[in-house]
């Protein structure tokens, strides 16, 4: 199987909801996105329209990052297709950084947190797994999802404009909308072979 | 505001851009992975133009720069503690290859230097142990002089690096760095060896060479249809790193060195010859140095979403 996601932006009303669901999920320092919301304006005035272009890790089924990595910090998940980082492996090399194409990956340099006085007891839960100076990046929840649930930002997107499921299975709900609504991925002409989809606004 | 607070400002501002830098290479700490790239590179040029010339003194220049280079890598790492976890992905990761190069450069140099130029040594430069050490660093220092430039290739989020060009300049790079820590070391050691002209005459054709590789690769990034790349020339050209450019690549590695050469600004002799490597060593560093800040993401909006 291969898990993958589609992103309906004629759906999405760019309110950052998904980018803050993720931040609460992994309690991920400032600096560190998973995922963010991309906002862009086209036409002219009087015909002005906002875009709005939410954008995470692709989990590429050829990834420039893990044949970047030296360690093997870098890895995919033989059974789900989901590209992950061991950070007990990760050297803070930053090797994946440059190769990623999607600028998808942080360095978390320090640990940080949002309130000069530390973090609050939530934001301590959070981060007790985290590690500093190594590179940091969304893993579509993979703990989440081996339990049964969608990831984060797709369970809290209110518009219903992120859907999560098997590439693999034709007829899953991805594969179909894929089908039908001609979804596309970000820089195809790289051969990365990404795993999330965009249904054209 | 804190060094946190300002480097977050920073990023914010620079994932709203279109085209933004990379800074994880070059800035901050990232310095010193420019210092180890240009140091390992110079030692990879001694060490060949050591042997060629059988230069006792260029060997060990080669050796004592491959060191720094590797304590800068290391310095520049966010977890050095685990630096040798880097051998684990040769089979894909240039890095890993290149890890694997300097040690194997290091340990031979370790043990086919000493015998080469401490009386006494427990095994001589020709016995076993010594032939070991000269083909294993022999190994490694074609390994530091290939690999560079393939990190870069390998970069594919950053367009101007991602040329087919840039390993063969990063190989040129390594012949003018060792030819230029030859010419400092003789002057070091006060001993201008019979060598100095031939070196001279290579340094003049490399740098020819290295101007070719690198007007072609501007001249690709600005034909190639790539937005990024060409922003990244506008960068270096005119923008933030132009004034290293123009200063440090351009004034002190190749007009300086050329005037000295040119014998209208003193007399040559050692000093002048080690001058001429110390400018061309500063100039190179340079280069690196603009090359890797003038980095720019690929953008990520695609154009049918900016123009539909
Ligand atoms: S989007 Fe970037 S980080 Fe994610 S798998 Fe692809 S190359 Fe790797
Ligand atoms: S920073 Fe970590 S994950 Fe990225 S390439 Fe280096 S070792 Fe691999």
């Amino acid at each position: 199987m291969r898990w993958g996601m589609v992103i309906d932006l004629k759906r999405c009303i760019g309110c950052y909801g998904c980018q803050l669901a993720c931040k609460a999920e992994h309690g991920t320092p400032p600096g560190v996105y998973y995922a963010r919301v991309l906002k862009d304006e086209q036409g002219q005035y009087p015909t002005v329209s906002n875009i709005s272009l939410p954008v995470l890790c692709n989990h590429c089924e050829d990834a420039p990052c893990i044949e970047a990595c030296p360690t093997g910090a870098s890895f995919k998940w033989e059974d789900d297709g989901i590209v992950d980082i061991d950070h007990d492996l990760c050297v803070g090399c930053r090797s994946c950084m440059m190769a990623c194409p999607y600028t998808n990956r942080y360095f978390n340099d320090q640990p940080a947190h949002y309130h000069q006085q530390g973090a609050t007891p939530y934001e301590a839960a959070r981060t007790a797994h985290h590690q500093s100076n190594v590179v940091m990046k969304c893993n579509f929840c993979r703990d989440r999802v081996r339990s049964g649930k969608p990831p984060a930002c797709v369970a809290n997107c209110p518009t219903v404009a992120r859907i999560f499921g098997d590439l693999d299975d034709p007829t899953s709900e991805v594969s179909r909308l894929i089908k039908e609504r001609g979804g596309f991925t970000l820089h195809p002409e790289l051969g990365t072979g990404p795993s999330v989809y965009y249904l054209p606004a | 505001m804190t060094e946190i607070s300002a480097k977050y400002e920073q990023l914010v501002q620079d994932l709203r851009r279109d085209f933004r830098p990379q800074r994880e290479w070059g800035e901050g700490r990232g310095l010193f992975l420019v210092i180890g790239h240009f140091l390992v590179g110079v030692a990879a040029g001694a060490w060949l133009f050591g042997l060629i010339f059988n230069y006792g003194p260029g060997l060990v220049a080669g050796f004592i720069l491959a060191g720094g280079g590797g304590i800068a890598h290391l310095a520049f790492l966010g977890r050095p503690e685990r630096f040798w976890k880097m051998v684990r992905h040769v089979r894909t990761a240039w890095i890993s290859r290149g890890f694997i190069g300097l040690t194997l450069f290091l340990a031979g140099a370790v043990l086919y230097l000493p015998p080469l130029v401490l009386a006494d040594w427990p095994w001589a430069a020709n016995s076993a142990l010594g032939y070991l050490g000269w083909g294993m660093a022999a190994a490694g220092m074609v390994v530091l002089i290939v690999y560079m430039g393939f990190v870069y290739t390998a970069s594919k989020g950053i367009p101007f690096w991602n040329s087919p060009l840039h390993p063969v300049l990063y190989m040129a790079y390594a012949l003018r760095g060792g030819i230029a820590a030859l010419l400092v070391t003789m002057a070091l050691f006060d001993a201008p060896s019979p060598s100095a002209a031939s070196l001279v005459t290579i340094w003049i054709a490399v740098t020819a060479i290295v101007i070719v590789l690198f007007a072609l690769e501007i001249q690709g990034a600005l034909t190639g249809g790539n937005p990024a790349a060409r922003r990244s020339v506008r960068e270096m050209l005119a923008g933030r790193m132009a004034v290293y450019f123009y200063g440090g690549t351009l004034l002190i590695g190749l007009v300086v060195p050329l005037a000295l050469l040119s014998g209208q600004i003193a007399p040559f002799g050692v000093g002048v010859l080690a001058a001429i490597g110390l400018f061309s060593a500063l100039g190179d560093f340079f280069m690196k140095y603009t090359t890797i800040r003038a980095g720019i993401y690929l953008p990520l909006r695609p154009r049918q979403l900016r123009h539909r």
